[in-house]
């Protein structure tokens, strides 16, 4: 086999030209021939019941050619989410959609609308929800109980305890406990002890690119234009979501302007063009989603409302934790936030003891969804700086007491005894510290220059890297190219790119010879991952080399067919199949395509191995006679759990007279197993930190808990960071050393920079502050001065949610 | 102490239902536009003083194109549904991202927040204008060598404040370079990469 | 509030090149017309459909409006100057810096291109309720969302609210009041000269409106006497992004030392009433005394005197305090 000479290259992805001349085609820049525009009528309260609906002078404005309802689209048993509603949980949930002729006209039509509405109780805050007689979000309850919904209402006495900054803590739904002798125990043998009050609020993703679609009909297939993370498995969900076969959906989406989790499948809402398109005979329909509706229906992080305590012994060893979580889940599906922040915690401190506890609760607030690093970017920046505060009352280091308690490659971790499947994590702090220079840089903690004060800190997070078990899809064609066909999702990760390499560089191919085939259905792409949760580098790296492999075996078939002996005599390299010791005779690419179409069977894509997926089979198929096709499975051993680990080092300089920081320093180092595109990787980490440290310090949502209205429906009011917000220095390294369970040795990257980003900065505030309340995001001007002048209060009160 | 009289008389005053009616009650709002949106000719008051034309000359990355505008038509609008030039992205319509940024008469603007009657006369460079045919632009060059960008939704309106603010500035440091193109959002944060590109980019354009 | 956002309705638009053209208008189109700037507060509110109009007048094409002249006794900048115009203009630069440092203080880059000085000051109060088009007293309505229990008013006032808490969200009107600057209103009588520090309104005088102008009225050009010139400046603004966000509060201060001592001082701060906050009994207090500590101490306490801070800008009481420390002692720290 040849040697990898492509893993590890900094290659500029060709799609790159395309973007920088405003060439690519995102959802919206897509025009067909007659092309209606859709206007949505969102709901203007938080939770009613939509009583009647006057539609006619809508209908009857020159230009509106068809208006969709509630009643014409699939509605299902709660938490399942229609794409319109007669029962709106949430303010901004689309009730009806209207197309006509220009976007104006379907405006002014929507305004022509008598639309009478129940209003219905609400909850925007789970705590209220939580107390006796508060307001359910939903007609079923309040919470789920496992799958189900119910209420759950605690006794005034728990509240009464906790005062009005302490965390009322009830009985909750899911709980867990693992060590022996349980928390108590743990807790009997600590030193120290620390617990506080966490908070972390809810955020909408706010990609730069709304969840905009465009729909047609042309003869029974449906087409659609949208804007996904993954094109594989959202052009199955879109099919799920209209009720048929995923092969009748002709699914694009070349481009996709960010996701961060809130466009995985795809969303709901997609499928209003599509049934709106078919309402108007086929005609096309652009339904073009604004920011205002991106805040609305675009998805947002589950907020979470908490407690923790933390036991250590002297040497700062974490004898218990115990963790209590109130999720926000917003108001419809549930989400594991609070389970994932728990997991991770288990991982990063790995304590002897620990019990966790969570209510996930439902409230009229927009829906969630996983968001960067779901959890572990909540649990990270909470858990932080209560750590930090346990190693001052020790009088240890910051970084030594992580260092305790981190784990290695020998670690049982969790409720579940986990085995990692690599684990570089000490090496990761040991580099950062070094390039950081820790010891020198914390000695600075606390320095005063006029009200300019020195924080230092650093937060360690981590993520599962990476899942397999899915296919991978090569064709040579008769140009002697070899063709990487990828069904994730052009998301911006490069992994689309990136990944493929793993094919060429089992065929010992150049990359000028091959081309990624993505982005359109109508292209037959396998049955791939989402791209999301940091899967997707592991799970593809591993079914390219897996395909690249199979189309290996049959190149060196084919040419012992051919050219007689046996297939183990060839070997393949530099666009040919060749005789091992003679390397003159052989097949090109070229020939071998020919060949194989040709000789049908196995080579052309006739007959396909038993184990892939119907999608990847079909694809197949509809290439099959094409060139020399290989499709495989990955079914690589995958005996642990891939995860994958970052620490971010951070130096601030926070003014005491302004609740003003300034980001001096950075620095993040990531052990993500064998680097396969370092710029690109240092790009996510460096910019997951920054997304980390943008969400703990401004990006944020207001909802008026009176009105159940969402005020941050601008950019301009959700404040995502801009580029003055950080340094103009970053520094990144990989540990660069390979995970043993993926054949390329990578692990993924695209999750735990955000915690630790967020983590690092939180503690490095808590850092300047003097060690006062840290654990909070986010953590703006505001809350930094009331803290600073208020030692440790939080005007809006710990435990204020959307605020 | 005016202010806690009033809390108590705001609460005395306003309850949910005044708000729902007031939220109800909007939706009966009659359509102030009389649906003139494909009429032609001119309405009628036309020859007031000032009034303006819909069918009006654009000049477009150096091009003449005539084209029927609304009054209430953006920029960002024309460009895209009515000139084809779709790499001007409309990321929020309200300028609070830039992902709509061209240049009107060589400075950067937001073409979300212009009518485009107010560009009637002055050269507007969108993304689509930089290259010269396969020729990247400068900007373009240094950010495809550093492969700039993630989702790149950002990117043609990053690119254009760059190219409009090294033309007002050759020579930035690294801090006024990160300054002269703050008013552009990547949601990525693919920032340090950006700014790379954007000092790469400045020394492109010196030694052109 | 309107039940569907995002697309501009219909209007008629006037391009007149001459301010009388203008006037007229406006007047012939009486409320539903409005004035044209840089656009910058007028699109959310027309494409939110939450104020309707007939006709928008675009002052963009009358010559003149976009001039800085230098005078015999001072500085004419015309309203539609851009921001970032102001911020980068020699004279302003060297003479009026505290102007030009507010000016390049403004949104964002591309803003601040578009961006007027006369908008910069005209433009509505920024409350997100008002903004949201909820029928508050500023609305015409009789409840102040932004004053309940329950609000979210984080950026809201601390001081001189009356029903409504709104702030003025401008990083240049500061920076004039403390320039002493004159407002050159044309209106259909003739031109009206006022002071800056008298162009503001606060909601006790009136609710509807945040300067002095009236419908049918333009903002021709602000005229910045040599008064100051040359002063020890400061401008400072506190905001939660360093690009695009309006401060939580800015302040702008000209301070004129004689012998070491103060000689005299204008004192202003914006975001924390519905106007520009002219801080005159800090300004008498602190004349004739040394611009040290002390006095910075003593200005700031007297600056919150009388504060009433709402249940999430508490935070606004030390930050104004600390804010017109720093204006006396003319740094930062």
């Amino acid at each position: 086999m040849a040697e990898s000479n492509l893993i590890g290259q900094d290659i500029v992805s060709r799609d790159l030209v395309a973007k920088i001349t405003g060439r690519a085609k995102y959802a919206e820049d897509y025009r067909a021939e007659g092309m209606l525009f859709t206007k949505l009528l969102l709901s203007p309260l938080p939770h009613a019941r939509v009583v009647s609906i006057d539609l006619s002078a809508a209908l009857a404005h020159p230009g509106v050619i068809a208006i969709l309802t509630a009643d014409e689209v699939p509605q299902d048993e709660f938490p399942f989410e229609p794409c319109l509603t007669n029962e709106p949980r949430y303010e901004g949930e689309p009730i009806l959609a209207v197309a006509a002729v220009d976007e104006m006209t379907a405006a002014d039509a929507i305004e022509l609308i008598r639309i009478e509405f129940e209003p219905l109780p609400f909850a925007i805050d789970p705590l209220d929800s939580l107390r006796p007689g508060g307001p359910n979000a939903t007609l079923m309850g309040n919470a789920y109980l496992g799958r189900e919904v119910g209420e759950v209402k605690w006794e005034q006495s728990v509240f009464d305890a906790a005062g009005p900054d302490g965390m009322p803590m009830g009985p909750t739904e899911d709980e867990w406990e693992f060590g022996e002798g349980g928390v108590e125990a743990g807790f009997a043998k600590a030193d120290v002890i620390v617990e506080e009050v966490i908070y972390s609020h809810s955020a909408t993703h706010h990609p730069l690119e709304s969840r905009t679609a465009m729909s047609y009909w042309q003869n029974g297939k449906l087409y659609i234009h949208c804007s996904v993370q993954s094109v594989a498995q959202s052009r199955r969900a879109i099919a799920d979501r209209l009720g048929m076969p995923f092969e009748d959906v002709v699914f694009v989406s070349e481009f996709c302007g960010g996701g961060f989790g809130s466009k995985i499948r795809g969303s709901v809402t997609e499928i209003i063009p599509s049934l709106l398109s078919k309402k108007a005979g086929g005609r096309p329909v652009m339904m073009r989603v604004t920011r205002n509706e991106e805040t609305a229906f675009g998805r947002a992080r589950p907020g979470m409302q908490g407690w923790v305590k933390m036991g250590f012994r002297r040497d700062g060893r974490m004898t218990a934790m115990d963790l209590y979580l109130v999720q926000d889940t917003g108001s419809y599906a549930r989400q594991g936030d609070t389970s994932t922040a728990a997991d991770c915690a288990s991982l990063i401190y790995t304590p002897e003891t620990m019990r966790f506890r969570t209510v996930t609760v439902l409230t009229n607030t927009p829906p969630r969804a996983a968001q960067r690093g779901p959890g572990g970017a909540q649990g990270v920046p909470m858990l932080e700086p209560v750590v930090d505060r346990a190693a001052r009352q020790l009088g240890m280091d910051r970084l030594e007491i992580r260092r305790v308690n981190g784990p290695t490659a020998a670690t049982r971790f969790g409720r579940g005894n986990t085995q990692l499947t690599s684990c570089y994590a000490p090496e990761a702090l040991s580099r950062g510290a070094e390039m950081f220079n820790w010891s020198e840089r914390s000695a600075r903690s606390g320095q005063r220059n006029g009200s300019k004060v020195t924080g230092v800190g650093l937060a360690f997070s981590t993520y599962y890297g990476g899942t397999s078990g899915w296919d991978g899809l090569l064709v040579i064609r008769p140009d002697g190219k070899l063709y990487i066909h990828q069904g994730v999702g052009n998301l911006g990760t490069h992994a689309v790119m990136d990944t493929a390499r793993a094919a060429a560089d089992v065929l010992g191919s150049d990359w000028e010879d091959c081309e990624v085939v993505w982005g359109s259905s109508s292209l037959h792409l396998p049955h791939s991952s989402t791209s999301s949760g940091s899967q997707t580098t592991h799970a593809h790296t591993r079914a390219n080399h897996a395909v690249g492999m199979a189309m290996y075996g049959l190149l060196q078939e084919l040419a012992s067919l051919e050219l007689g002996g046996s297939p183990s005599s060839y070997a393949v390299g530099n666009g040919r199949v060749y005789r091992i010791g003679s390397p003159g005779s052989g097949l090109t690419f070229a020939q071998a395509a020919q060949r194989a179409i040709t000789r049908g069977g196995k080579f052309s894509g006739a007959v396909l191995p038993d184990d892939i997926n119907e999608m990847t089979r079909n694809s197949a198929t509809a290439l099959a006679g094409q060139g020399l096709i290989a499709a495989a499975k990955d079914t690589y051993p995958h005996t642990a759990r891939t995860y994958s680990f970052v620490a971010t080092f951070a130096e601030v300089e926070v003014d005491v007279e302004t609740g003003m920081h300034r980001v001096v320093e950075v620095t993040t180092v990531a052990d993500c197993g064998t680097v396969v595109h370092p710029r690109s990787l240092a790009a996510q980490a460096n910019a997951g930190v920054i997304q980390g440290m943008g969400f703990a310090r401004s990006h944020k949502w207001s909802i008026d808990p009176t009105w159940g209205v969402h005020l941050t429906k601008r950019l301009e009011a959700a404040k995502p960071p801009t580029i003055l917000d950080g340094p103009t220095q970053y520094h990144f390294a990989a540990v660069d050393l390979p995970d043993p369970q993926n054949p390329v040795g990578a692990k993924g990257i695209g999750e735990p920079p955000v915690g630790a980003g967020s983590g690092a900065l939180l503690c490095a505030i808590e850092d300047a502050l003097g060690g006062l309340y840290g654990s909070h995001t986010p953590m703006s001007p505001d809350k930094v001065l009331s803290i600073y002048e208020n030692e440790g209060r939080v005007a809006s009160g710990r435990l204020a949610i959307h605020v | 102490m005016e202010t806690l009289d009033l809390r108590s008389q705001a609460e005395r005053s306003f309850t949910r239902r005044t708000f729902i009616k007031g939220v109800i009650a909007a939706g009966a709002v009659v359509s102030s536009s009389a649906y003139l949106f494909r009429t032609n000719g001119s309405s009628a008051s036309a020859q007031a003083p000032g009034s303006v034309e819909r069918l009006i000359t654009l000049r477009v990355n150096g091009q003449e194109r005539r084209v029927d505008v609304l009054k209430q038509e953006t920029l960002a609008t024309t460009l895209r549904y009515k000139l084809g030039l779709t790499g001007t992205k409309i990321g929020c319509d309200r300028g609070d991202c830039g992902a709509c940024t061209v240049l009107v008469g060589g400075v950067p603007t937001y073409a979300c927040s212009l009518l485009t009657h107010q560009v009637r006369g002055r050269e507007v460079t969108t993304i689509e204008g930089l290259a010269n045919g396969d020729q990247l632009h400068p900007v373009q060059q240094a950010v495809y060598d550093e492969g700039g960008f993630q989702c790149a939704f950002c990117a043609p309106g990053f690119i254009m404040s760059m190219v409009g603010f090294l033309q007002q500035n050759p020579s930035p440091t690294i801090d006024e370079m990160a300054s002269g193109i703050s008013g552009n959002i990547c949601r990525c944060a693919d920032y340090p990469k950006i700014l790379k590109s954007a000092m790469r980019a400045a020394e492109n354009m010196r030694t052109v | 509030m309107a039940i569907v956002h995002d697309v501009m309705p219909a209007y008629e638009l006037f391009q007149p090149t001459d301010v009388e053209s203008a006037i007229t208008l406006l007047r012939e189109h009486g409320d539903g017309a409005r004035i044209l700037g840089g656009g910058m507060d007028t699109w959310d509110w027309l494409k939110d459909r939450n104020k309707r109009i007939t006709a928008l007048v675009d002052l963009g094409g009358i010559p003149g409006l976009q001039d800085i002249k230098v005078t015999a006794d001072g500085i004419e900048i015309g309203a539609m100057v851009p921001l970032s115009v102001v911020a980068r203009n020699a004279d302003v630069v060297n003479s009026y810096t505290v102007l030009a440092r507010a000016a390049g203080r403004v949104a964002s880059p591309q803003i601040r291109n578009q961006g007027t000085i006369g908008g910069n000051v005209n433009q509505d109060v920024r409350c997100w309720y008002y903004r949201s088009g909820w029928p508050c007293y500023r609305a015409g309505g009789n409840i102040c969302y932004a004053n309940t229990p329950q609000s979210l008013n984080r950026e809201h006032a601390i001081l001189d609210a009356n029903r409504c808490v709104a702030v003025s969200p401008s990083d240049t009107a500061p920076a004039l009041v403390a320039l002493d600057a004159k407002m050159i209103v044309q209106t259909r009588r003739g031109v009206r000269e006022i002071n800056a520090a008298d162009y503001f309104l606060g909601p006790a005088t009136d609710i509807r409106r945040t300067t002095v102008l009236k419908h049918g009225e333009v903002l021709t050009s602000i005229r910045i006497p040599k008064t100051w010139s040359g002063a020890q400046f400061y401008f400072e603004k506190v905001a939660d992004r360093k690009s695009w966000d309006f401060p939580l509060v800015n302040v702008a201060s000209a301070i004129r030392m004689e012998g070491g001592s103060i000689a005299d001082a204008r004192i202003v701060v914006g975001a924390v009433a519905a106007r520009p906050m002219r801080l005159r009994k800090v300004e008498d207090a602190i004349r004739g005394k040394a611009a040290d500590e002390a006095t910075a101490a003593v200005a700031g306490e007297l600056a919150v005197r009388g504060a009433v801070p709402l249940r999430l800008n508490g935070y606004k009481v030390p930050l104004m305090r600390n804010l017109v420390k720093r204006a006396i002692r003319g740094q930062e720290a």
